[in-house]
């Protein structure tokens, strides 16, 4: 059974090895599709659920995407594929909720390969997933370190668009979503130091500004904010009242309103950009004072402000383990520490590579790091696995294992954070994923050249 | 006549300012004498009530016991001492500063020492800011606004060209405001070298940049020399050497006997300058000097003198409450500063002060200095017969002697570094200038009142279309504006400011991306307090960024601020 | 080479060593340091369980089981710890003022060595990360860039005490996107472009310079002969010395290290075409991304790579990287380095050294090498250090777990003997430092004039003058 998936992926990978080299002087490149959803029975495997105890020697068995079974005993059904896991061990797939994963593929000189930032100020109803190109090389090569699934999001700006949270496999956007919008990308004007700024993007600002104009502007673009803000509440109300009442009329459709709902609903979460303590703190007074769902993006000096964010239960999607101390008497591992120190004051955090596309498979290798410094091994597994998924609210179907949650599970022959760790085999929602990517195909080509 | 002294010379001050020059300042004869004041000489121990005697303006009689000549006219000195007068170790007294570009006004609020750039040499060979043949004294052309140097006692002064590498010659010169063409004491003192590039694309355009230029200006001298001493020798075997004004300016300073003074402040600039100077042989001063009680035994073995900026660092105003914390470094460097002449002169370093351009400060500074370990008359000889010696005019200047030249600082009370004591009048060249007191004075500001890109500046700055975060804080040292950038681009030191020809003011600083560490240039304009422009960085497409200063003060003060304006 | 010049340049060589010596103070008294029990990662001659290390005088002198430690000697325990030799980075621009002096297309007379900055606090940062010794170089923007520093991390130190003596000159080549300039704008009013905007171009600048280098020694040589003639000419004058062309001579002559950034497989090709025609070998091509492609070329020119480990995508000329470059490269004997031309990357070169075994399959020793004994010898030191050898430097990291796992931390790193990141004490000096904040931060000069200019205290500024005029 093992073979069969072997010879299947390999199969597609000879094809693309064959066919496929004239495309690869193309930006982005053909990723191998995904097999067809299975029953699949992985034997005598360590197993990590993350959600409950470690079994170091079980069964995991999945079928039409979900999770099935685990247990130390479980019965293979019949006509599953089965893999001998002896030696190997079994991890959700991981996921970074900080990317802007198939949006931006070659920042230096190539700028007609960045989709990730619209024109403009307020942008609601640009949403990743209508970006998100599958056939981005960094899909590739981030799967097959064991991220399956991301958050993708559009940049620049004020309200930045909407973020999607996609499989890293599929060849549509449509068989690669998870969820088409998952979070409403908002950058405030910069808070502090003067109380002046440009908004997310030098929109607006003129060479004839000054201090005191840049205050004015930086009010201006809040302003803006709040009435986008306002304007799509009493839309909602007025949507929420001809509902029940036939006789009000609806209100005309309005593509940017209708794009606010499910934020202005609460329904939804709000993604802010701030790393700063001072922004930080305005993102989140913000989001209170205007009755927003927030998420702290980045959150280089999220530490700081604990208090708050744990006051306010909002969560940060730690990014910037890896930055530089941002002064020059900072602590050196002020950043590494920034986990732990989350951890301890019980601020809700996820961890993610805080990079577009092509470092994203550091994130292993991000949170290990954090357990160098002071955050249990436990918890950076689950700062890429469970919490990510909880924090961007689909935790009841991804970041564990454990029946009834979606099949993204990989298959590795050590810990899963190492960087020495091989990935042996990828399912993302329950189908067979091949390991090879632009980097295998040219390495395969050129290897043997003598 | 004490009146006189004490605030009848208000009035011809404040004359002064709206008239320049006054008629009754010329008038002849010039002879006077100053009695029953303190008299500390400096080359001797101090009288405690003795007269001076100036004629024709030279000290003529100094002592206890002088005859007043019938001639003279008479200033009771009763209740003050008279110093030698007072010599600025570095300055650009008397160079006019160059005029605002047109346009942009980028130059407009910049508020560093206005930069006196000079003009190029006519026949020059090198690009402006590579000329050593510029020379101060040929530019010396504006003796009207001596009044703050004046107050803080300063009757002489060493003026040097600003510039890039080659800054010019210096000269010393007397601050006399109404024969102007008599200032020099001499014409020629010292080749003053700056480390800054040339900037505007030019080589050399980085800091490397300046020491391989400086270097193979420096050989080519020699080459030159060797070239010009074999024709001399044997015409008629060679073709003739061609005659270059640049390397021909640079025989004197290749010779050991023309001093070079290097404009530095930290402790890396110090020891390049030492090693260049080690290199080439050559006669060096430190300008500046900030940081040189951290290279004091380096100096004292190479017998290298420092002109110490006396323009202390310290906070101006409050931070803002949400402001970025203040770096160590800084908060030391302003707690070392007065400690750093005493620490010089206790280990044997030649120290000479310099106002570092600012006047205001210097007296009170010149106090903290003696609070801070220098001894007070090591105090006032670094002001006055050290700089003379310094700069080779000790047998004309630089104590009060017979026969030197009647330079002379007055003040009220018995002692220059008490704290209640005022300068009341400045003689040069034989010639009372009275002193106004300080809040009298148009212009007496600090520097960091002065409006300009010190401070802490807010900038963001988009590259690859992300846009970061960087706290900019820049302050000016011995002319300069330097500092560092904290942030999204991560520590680094901002190298200095430049501001370039077109008014376009530029730095360097080392940033670190996701790509990489990396040198990023920033060139811009500040235009109504916004300083805003472009970010150059190898292989990435070009950014930009834009900066506001930081507010001081409260939150409540900027909001009521807003409301004001609106 | 002519003599005269020769000893120009000795004379040269010699002046800077007494500006090295001038800063160095007396020779340091170095506490010997027993590292006992340890797992010992030597490098070069294997992985040693339950092993001390004896460092004594900046050297390790013995390596073995239950060492004693000389008198006064520092004994640190490392039991269940890891000793393996400092990192080395042979591309970075840290602990420098200047990086790129881009005005001309040749800038060989630069050099890195006069803008270095001892106090650059990234310095302590990539020690804390186990490196000990920085290959810095000249930055990218033109052909043939400025001479690199080798530099050890004695961070606190001089300038004079971090520069090794003896370590071979370097100099920076560059090739490809950064020097065509295509990703930066004209800015309006600006300078011109540079020459060259092409590959073709940045054949002919080395190309060009070269030329003139062969002339300049042959203008030397002439001269020498000349000088030789008896009785000399009156007139005769040596030649004007040429700092751009010196160390151009010096490659020719192999006395100067190449260190090329290049990317692109052809133009990586062209250079190593272009060094065998002027008769010398590139010692490293820098990032080479697409070394993998021409390996056998590589190998045949005896040139090394010194790369990332898996940065790729950044830049077009860096969409074909791969993460197996190295792997590629090794198994095609050329000797291969990986670097971080980053403050922040070279805080983890272990976790990039540690992918390669998982990208193409380098043996843990192989991988080890690629930030150790091979960065050593791309800067003609491996002599020196790069591996925990008797008679070697001592620079060596100690850390908390393998140091290819990412739950590793360094606990000290340790640069020719002496200690010079402690964790430990960078902890405990957190407090110290924050109350020295505290009491900084209410002195004088560090407090704000109140707003009607009284500030500080009395008499530290002019006090106008009292009575008297009304």
């Amino acid at each position: 059974m093992r073979t069969l998936i072997q010879s299947a992926s390999r199969a597609v990978v000879g094809a693309l090895a064959l066919g496929a080299l004239p495309l690869q002087a193309q930006l982005g490149s053909p990723n191998p599709a995904p097999g067809p959803q299975q029953t699949v029975a992985i034997r005598n495997a360590r197993i990590v659920p993350v959600v409950g105890a470690e079994l170091a020697s079980g069964t995991i068995v999945f079928s039409a995407g979900k999770i099935t079974a685990i247990g130390a005993n479980v019965s293979v059904p019949a006509g599953a594929q089965v893999i001998d896991g002896t030696g190997l061990s079994v991890y959700p797939g991981m996921m970074d909720a900080g990317t802007s994963m198939g949006l931006a593929e070659i920042p230096q000189g190539a700028n007609a390969t960045m989709d990730a930032s619209e024109v403009g100020s307020f942008n609601p109803n640009s949403i990743a997933y209508y970006g998100i190109t599958p056939h981005s090389a960094h899909i590739g090569v981030t799967r097959v370190v064991g991220i399956t699934h991301v958050l993708s999001s559009p940049s620049g700006g004020i309200v930045s668009g909407q973020a999607s949270l996609v499989n890293l496999a599929g060849w549509t956007p449509a068989a690669m979503s998870v969820q088409q919008k998952a979070g409403l990308v908002i950058t405030l004007p910069r808070a502090g130091g003067g109380g002046f700024g440009f908004g997310g993007g030098f929109g607006g600002f003129g060479g004839g500004a000054n201090n005191a104009d840049a205050t004015r502007q930086r009010e201006k673009q809040l302003d803006s904010l709040k009435a986008l803000i306002a304007d799509a509440r009493a839309y909602a109300q007025a949507l929420d009242a001809s509902a029940k009442d036939k006789s009000i009329p609806r209100p005309v459709a309005d593509v940017k309103l209708d794009a606010m709902l499910p934020y202005v609903r609460g329904q939804l979460p709000v993604l802010f950009q701030a790393d700063r303590a001072v922004d930080i703190k305005a993102s989140v007074d913000f989001a209170s004072e205007q009755g927003l769902t927030a998420i702290i993006v980045g959150g280089r000096e999220a530490p700081e402000q604990a208090a708050l964010l744990k006051a306010k239960n909002v969560p940060v999607l730690y990014g910037t383990l890896r930055n530089l101390p941002s002064r020059e008497d900072d602590a050196y591992d002020i950043n590494y520490s920034a986990p732990a120190k989350l951890a301890a004051a019980g601020v809700r955090f996820a961890i993610t590579a805080g990079d577009g596309g092509a470092e994203v498979r550091d994130l292993p290798h991000i949170a290990g790091m954090a357990a160098a410094f002071g955050l249990s091994k436990e918890d950076a597994l689950k700062s890429v696995t469970l919490w990510p998924a909880q924090i961007t609210g689909i935790g009841d179907r991804f970041g564990s294992l454990e029946v009834g949650k979606v099949a993204n599970l990989v298959v590795v022959d050590g810990d899963l954070l190492e960087a020495r760790t091989n990935t042996k085999y990828l399912f993302i929602d329950g189908r067979a994923v091949s390991l090879e990517n632009r980097h295998t195909t040219l390495y395969n080509t050129h290897k043997d050249r003598r | 006549m004490h009146l006189l002294l004490r605030w009848g010379g208000r009035l011809a001050a404040i004359a002064a300012l709206t008239a320049p020059p006054l008629a009754a300042q010329r008038v002849t004869p010039a002879t006077y004498a100053i009695t029953n004041a303190r008299i500390v000489p400096v080359a001797g121990p101090a009288i405690e009530k003795g007269t001076i005697v100036i004629r024709d303006g030279l000290i003529a009689a100094v002592g206890a016991a002088v005859t007043v000549p019938a001639d003279a006219r008479t200033i009771d000195g009763s209740g003050h001492t008279v110093y030698p007068g007072l010599i600025d170790g570095y300055s650009t007294l008397g160079l006019r500063a160059a005029a605002a570009p047109a346009g942009g006004g980028g130059f407009g609020g910049f508020g560093a020492p206005a930069p006196t750039r000079p003009a190029g040499a006519p026949n020059s060979n090198a690009p402006i800011g590579l000329q050593p043949e510029i020379r101060a004294i040929d530019q010396v052309i504006d003796n009207t606004d001596f009044a703050t140097a004046h107050a803080a006692g300063f009757a002489a002064a060493l003026t040097a060209p600003q510039g890039r590498i080659y800054e010019g010659q210096s000269a010393l010169i007397t601050l006399k405001t109404d024969d102007f063409g008599a200032v020099a004491v001499r014409p020629t003192v010292a080749l003053q070298i700056g480390f800054q590039g040339l900037g505007g694309g030019t080589y050399p355009g980085s800091l490397m940049g300046v020491f391989a230029a400086l270097r193979q200006s420096l050989l080519d001298a020699q080459h030159y020399r060797d070239q010009q001493a074999a024709y001399a020798k044997a015409p008629r075997t060679m073709a003739r050497p061609a005659y270059d004004p640049s390397l021909d300016a640079l025989q004197p300073v290749i010779a050991g006997t023309m001093p070079v003074i290097f404009r530095v402040s930290t402790q890396r600039e110090i020891e390049r300058a030492l090693d260049l100077a080690k290199e080439f042989k050559l006669k060096a001063m430190i300008g500046g000097g900030s940081e040189a009680f951290r290279v004091a035994d380096r100096l004292k073995t190479e017998g290298v003198p420092v002109l110490l900026s006396m323009s202390f660092p310290r906070r101006t105003a409050a931070p803002a409450a949400d402001a970025e914390p203040e770096p160590l470094r800084l908060l030391r460097e302003r707690v070392q500063a007065p400690k750093t002449p005493g620490e010089l002169q206790k280990a044997g370093v030649r120290i000479a002060l310099q106002a570092g351009g600012n006047y205001t400060d210097f007296l009170a500074n010149l106090r903290r200095a003696v609070a801070g370990g220098l001894s007070a008359d090591d105090a006032v000889r670094a002001a006055t017969l050290t700089t003379a010696e310094l700069f080779g005019v000790a047998d004309r200047l630089g104590s009060i002697e017979v026969g030197k030249i009647a330079n002379l600082t007055v003040v009220r009370g018995a002692d220059l570094l008490a704290a209640d004591a005022r300068v009341t009048a400045v003689w040069v060249d034989g010639r009372p200038n009275t002193v106004a007191p300080p809040t009298a004075i148009a212009g007496a500001r600090g520097p960091g009142a002065r409006p300009g890109l010190e401070g802490a500046w807010q900038m963001q700055v988009e590259l690859d279309g992300v846009e970061r975060v960087v706290a900019l804080a820049l302050r000016e040292e011995d002319g300069r504006l330097r500092g560092a950038i904290t942030g999204d681009l991560g520590a680094a030191d901002v190298s200095d400011v430049l501001v370039e020809a077109n008014g376009d003011i530029a730095f360097v600083a080392v940033v670190t991306t996701t790509e990489g560490t990396e040198e990023a240039w920033f060139r811009g304009t500040l235009t109504r307090g916004v300083f805003a422009g472009r970010v150059e960085i190898v292989g990435h497409a070009t950014g930009k960024f834009a900066g506001l200063r930081q507010n001081t003060g409260s939150t409540t003060d900027r909001t009521r601020e807003r409301q004001e304006e609106r | 080479m002519p003599r005269s010049m020769l000893s120009a340049r000795r004379a040269l060589m010699l002046l800077a060593g007494l500006a090295v010596t001038a800063n160095a103070q007396a020779p340091r008294k170095i506490t010997p340091m027993l590292i006992k029990n340890g797992t010992v990662i030597t490098v070069t001659k294997g992985t040693l369980a339950n092993t001390d290390v004896l460092l004594e005088n900046g050297k390790i002198t013995k390596i073995g089981a239950n060492l004693t430690a000389p008198p006064g000697a520092e004994v640190y325990d490392a039991t269940g710890k890891y000793v393996m030799p400092g990192i080395i980075d042979p591309h970075s621009h840290s602990m420098s003022d200047a990086t790129n002096e881009g005005s001309l297309s040749v800038t060989s007379m630069v050099r890195i060595m006069d803008v270095l900055n001892p106090t650059a606090v990234n310095g302590y940062r990539s020690l804390a990360g186990g490196v000990t010794m920085i290959n810095i170089l000249h930055g990218s923007a033109n052909t043939i860039g400025g001479q690199s520093a080798t530099l050890k991390l004695k961070v606190g130190r001089t300038i004079g005490e971090m520069l090794p003596a003896g370590a071979p000159p370097g100099i920076k080549f560059a090739l490809g996107e950064n020097v065509t300039r295509k990703s930066s704008t004209q800015i309006p009013g600006g300078p011109p472009r540079r020459y060259p905007a092409t590959r073709m171009g940045q054949e002919e600048i080395i190309r060009d310079a070269f030329t003139r280098a062969r002339s300049y020694k042959a203008e030397w040589d002439a001269y020498r002969a000349k000088a030789a003639m008896k009785p000399v000419k009156a007139a005769l004058v040596a030649p004007r010395r040429d700092l751009e062309l010196e160390p151009l001579v010096e490659i020719l002559e192999g006395k100067r290290f190449v260190h090329a950034h290049s990317y692109r497989s052809d133009e990586i090709v062209m250079l190593l075409e272009l060094a065998k025609e002027f008769g010398f070998t590139v010692r490293t091509l820098q990032h080479a991304l697409d070394a993998y492609k021409v390996a056998p070329e590589i190998k045949a020119s005896g040139a090394s790579v010194s790369a990332f480990a898996d940065s790729w995508s950044y830049k077009i000329e860096a969409y074909d990287a791969i993460p197996y470059n190295v792997a590629i490269n090794v198994r095609n004997g050329v000797r291969s380095t990986i670097n971080s031309d980053s403050d922040e990357r070279i805080r983890r070169l272990n976790i990039d050294a540690a992918k390669l075994i998982k990208y193409g399959g380098l043996t843990e020793t192989e991988a080890f090498e690629t930030i150790t004994i091979n960065g050593a010898w791309q800067l003609g030191m491996e002599q020196r250090t790069g591996s925990i050898e008797v008679g070697k430097d001592a620079d060596i990291g100690i850390w908390n777990a393998h140091p290819f796992s990412v739950y590793a931390r360094v606990d000290r790193t340790i640069v020719d003997g002496e200690t010079f990141f402690d964790r430990a004490k960078d902890e405990a000096e957190r407090a110290a430092r924050a109350a020295e904040r505290a009491e900084l931060e209410k002195a004088e000069p560090n407090t704000a004039p109140s707003p009607r200019g009284g500030g500080g205290p009395p008499g530290a500024r002019p006090t106008p003058p009292t009575g008297g005029a009304r």
